[in-house]
This record gives C-alpha cells, sequence and structure tokens, in this order.
C-alpha cells in the first residue's frame, strides 16, 4: 500500500467502497437472520411505532452504550444498526482516502477542501446527538 | 401483520424499487418511499431513514466501479460536496420540524420535478468550452475526457459559486427527502456550471453517497433509522439495483422508460393530492 502513488490510491477506494457495502449487507443479513428466529410471529405493529415527541423516536437502540450492550447480548436490532453503521462509515473512509490522494498531488487547496468536507462528515454523526435542536 | 410478513414484503418491494429506479434513471430511494408510505402505511420518517441508508449502499456499490474511470472529476466533485453536505446536514435539521403530511407534499412535488428530464432530454450536446477565470482557474475546475469515437473532450466549469449555492439546494432536498437528488446535482451542474453530460451524471453518482452520509448520520442518531424497515429495504434496493443495471445494458427501451415514469408521476400526484386532502 503506497499512499503516494495515484494509481493505488485509487485501487484502495474503489475497494474501500466495494467490501464497505459487502461487509454491511452481510452483517445486515446477519441481524435480519437472527430477527426472523426470535420474533418472525410477532406483530409488526409495535416494532413501526413512531414517538413524534421523544427522541430517539424508535424503541430500538441508537446510542453508543445502547448499541454496545445490544451487541453484547446479541440483540438482532443492533446488529442491524451496526451494519447500517458500516454503511454510513463507507463514504466517510472514502472521503479520508481522497485527502491522501489530493496530498500525494501536493494540492494543498484540495487537501483543505477535502478536510473540510470530512469535518462536516464528522460532524453530522458525532456533534448532532449533542445538539438539541437536531433531535427535532 | 406479522414481522415476517412485512419484511418480506418490504424487501420484495425494494426489489422492485431498485429495478424501477436504476431503469428510469433515479434512485431507488425516489421510488421505495412511496410504495412505503402510501402502500403499506409506513411513517414517512422511518420511510425517509431507510431510503437515505439504501442510498449510500447503491451509490457506493456503483462507485466502486466508476472510481477509475476519467469521466469523474474529483475536483469538481470534492468542492461541489461542500455544497452538498452542509444543504445534507440542514435539510436533516429541517426535517424534524416538518410534519409528516407536508413531508409527503414536498415529495411528490420534488418527485414530479425528477422526472422532467426523462421527458425533455437536457443538455445532450456538449456546452463551447468557456475561459478558465475566477474561482474556477483559481480551484483548477477543469479536465478532459475521451468519448466513445475516441476523441478527447476538453472542458472547463463557469460560475462555480452558483454551481455550489445549487449544491446546497440538491443537499437540501436529499438530507430533507431521504433521496440521492442525483436530477438537481445534474441540473445545476448543467445549467451553471456547464460542464458536459457525462462529467455531471458520473461526479453526481460520485457526490450522493457522500451527501446521503450527511444526513443520515443525523437521521440515525434521531431514531428514524428503524431496523425492521431499513434491513429489508437497503438489502432490496441494492439487489434491484444490480439486477437493473444488468438488464439496462441488454435492453435500452426507451418505452418501458416512459411507461415506468407515468407510473411514478401518478405516485407523485398521488401523494401530493393526499398531503392536500383532495
Amino acid at each position: 500500500m503506497n499512499l503516494s502513488d495515484p494509481d493505488s490510491m485509487n485501487t484502495i477506494i474503489s475497494k474501500v467502497l466495494r467490501y464497505g457495502v459487502l461487509l454491511s449487507a452481510a452483517v445486515i443479513v446477519v441481524g435480519t437472520a437472527l430477527l426472523a428466529a426470535h420474533d418472525a410471529f410477532s406483530q409488526s405493529g409495535s416494532f413501526l411505532t413512531y414517538n413524534p415527541n421523544q427522541v430517539p423516536h424508535g424503541s430500538f437502540p441508537v446510542t453508543f452504550n445502547g448499541l454496545v450492550a445490544g451487541l453484547a447480548s446479541g440483540a438482532p436490532m443492533a446488529i442491524i444498526e451496526l451494519g447500517v453503521l458500516l454503511l454510513l462509515a463507507t463514504p466517510v473512509s472514502r472521503v479520508l482516502f481522497s485527502i491522501f490522494l489530493f496530498a500525494a498531488e501536493h494540492n494543498r487547496t484540495y487537501v483543505y477542501v477535502t478536510l473540510t468536507v470530512l469535518m462536516l462528515l464528522l460532524f453530522s454523526m458525532l456533534a448532532t446527538p449533542y445538539i438539541p435542536i437536531f433531535g427535532g | 401483520m406479522l414481522v415476517l410478513e412485512l419484511m418480506l414484503i418490504i424487501f420484495l418491494a425494494s426489489i422492485v424499487a431498485g429495478v424501477i429506479g436504476s431503469l428510469v434513471g433515479l434512485g431507488g430511494g425516489v421510488v421505495v418511499i412511496p410504495m412505503l408510505t402510501i402502500g403499506l402505511g409506513v411513517n414517512i420518517h422511518y420511510a425517509i431513514g431507510a431510503s437515505i441508508v439504501s442510498v449510500i449502499a447503491t451509490s457506493s456499490g456503483a462507485a466502486a466501479t466508476y472510481v477509475k474511470d476519467k469521466m469523474t472529476n474529483l475536483k469538481v466533485g470534492m468542492f461541489l460536496e461542500l455544497g452538498t453536505t452542509t444543504g445534507a446536514i440542514t435539510g436533516a435539521l429541517i426535517a424534524a420540524y416538518v410534519n409528516s403530511l407536508t413531508l409527503e407534499l414536498i415529495f411528490g412535488v420534488v418527485l414530479l420535478l425528477s422526472l422532467i428530464p426523462l421527458i425533455r432530454k437536457i443538455g445532450e450536446d456538449i456546452p463551447a468550452t468557456p475561459e478558465l477565470t475566477g474561482l474556477s482557474e483559481k480551484l483548477k475546475l477543469t479536465g478532459s475526457y475521451v468519448e466513445t469515437d475516441g476523441s478527447t473532450v476538453k472542458y472547463n466549469a463557469t460560475h462555480p459559486t452558483e454551481g455550489l449555492a445549487g449544491m446546497v439546494v440538491a443537499g437540501l432536498i436529499s438530507g430533507l427527502l431521504g433521496i440521492g437528488s442525483g436530477t438537481f446535482k445534474v441540473l445545476s451542474m448543467d445549467l451553471a456550471m456547464k460542464l458536459p453530460m457525462k462529467v455531471s451524471t458520473t461526479t453526481s453518482n460520485f457526490m450522493i453517497g457522500v451527501t446521503a452520509a450527511a444526513s443520515a448520520g443525523i437521521y440515525f442518531v434521531r431514531g428514524d433509522v428503524n431496523p425492521i424497515i431499513v434491513a429489508p429495504v437497503a438489502l432490496g434496493i441494492l439487489i434491484g439495483a444490480s439486477m437493473g443495471a444488468r438488464v439496462l445494458t441488454r435492453a435500452r427501451n426507451p418505452t418501458v422508460r416512459k411507461i415506468f415514469a407515468l407510473v411514478l408521476a401518478i405516485a407523485g400526484l398521488e401523494m401530493v393530492l393526499r398531503a392536500l386532502g383532495i
């Protein structure tokens, strides 16, 4: 892996995208299979309830602690959400690798542009949970 | 309805949405949202949360094969992502304060607008190459690609500020409604920046995943990404889109496109009428 060669960087980016999607799809499939084994013949109504007046709006784990606890106990919902998070991480890592790509071309302007895009992505994922207006 | 039943129906509907989406040249999200809301009575917030995640899946999957093509302009894409991600975060923020009916109304209108390029072909011919000046020159918003006949097309982008503003709007629509909003990205690259159509469409594909990730994170922590819905939607659209892409290379039938476009127009109209209580 040579971070200063644009061609090998493109290969890495292409692989990150492909395997990121495949990995997350595989995790979602596992979670779905477990969910089916647990709750296939339960009524779906309670799973679809949307509570507009509370955040989070659903009754499935979305916080870091909730997800870790869910994963530790092998909860199907938490496994599916882990797959979703892996999918979310895919474009983020693409942007991250693009920074190396521009750095290899000594293109300082675009290193900053890409860094700003990365910051915006990280802001949306890591900071908005702590900013009440984003909860709705 | 039983959980198994619901998930199977959503899964099959999403495969169909993925196929139709790639046949018509729209994302699967714009097709699956009316299916979930009108067809299955799923809350539109959950439909949007599931759709935006599936947008990341299909665009990343497609982008993996596009990375090495010389059509995509990485510089133009990255510069414009400053606008799309800002818009997407704003859109996801606004979505929290818009009620379901208003969202359905906006969605219906956007769906109808997205169909315009299918009826009226836009920007087919390559625009004259404008001078590279000002911000475009500073950001080196230029490039070239090889046409199918072997000739090299050189192009320069103009009006980067207007293009960026258009991208904020495209990102806003994407973040608000949970769709890729590729049509709106292509439109502003085509109309404002005067980029060749092939560059606009591939660069738009490149930006869709990153734009979607910016709002998906917000939807996730807000609790709008419901595992029971997102699992069959994401897997179904991923399968459907790759099936559609395979069919597409074998047969390019304008009649099929028109039929599906008509079906989508009816769905859009239905959402508008429903939201208005007619």
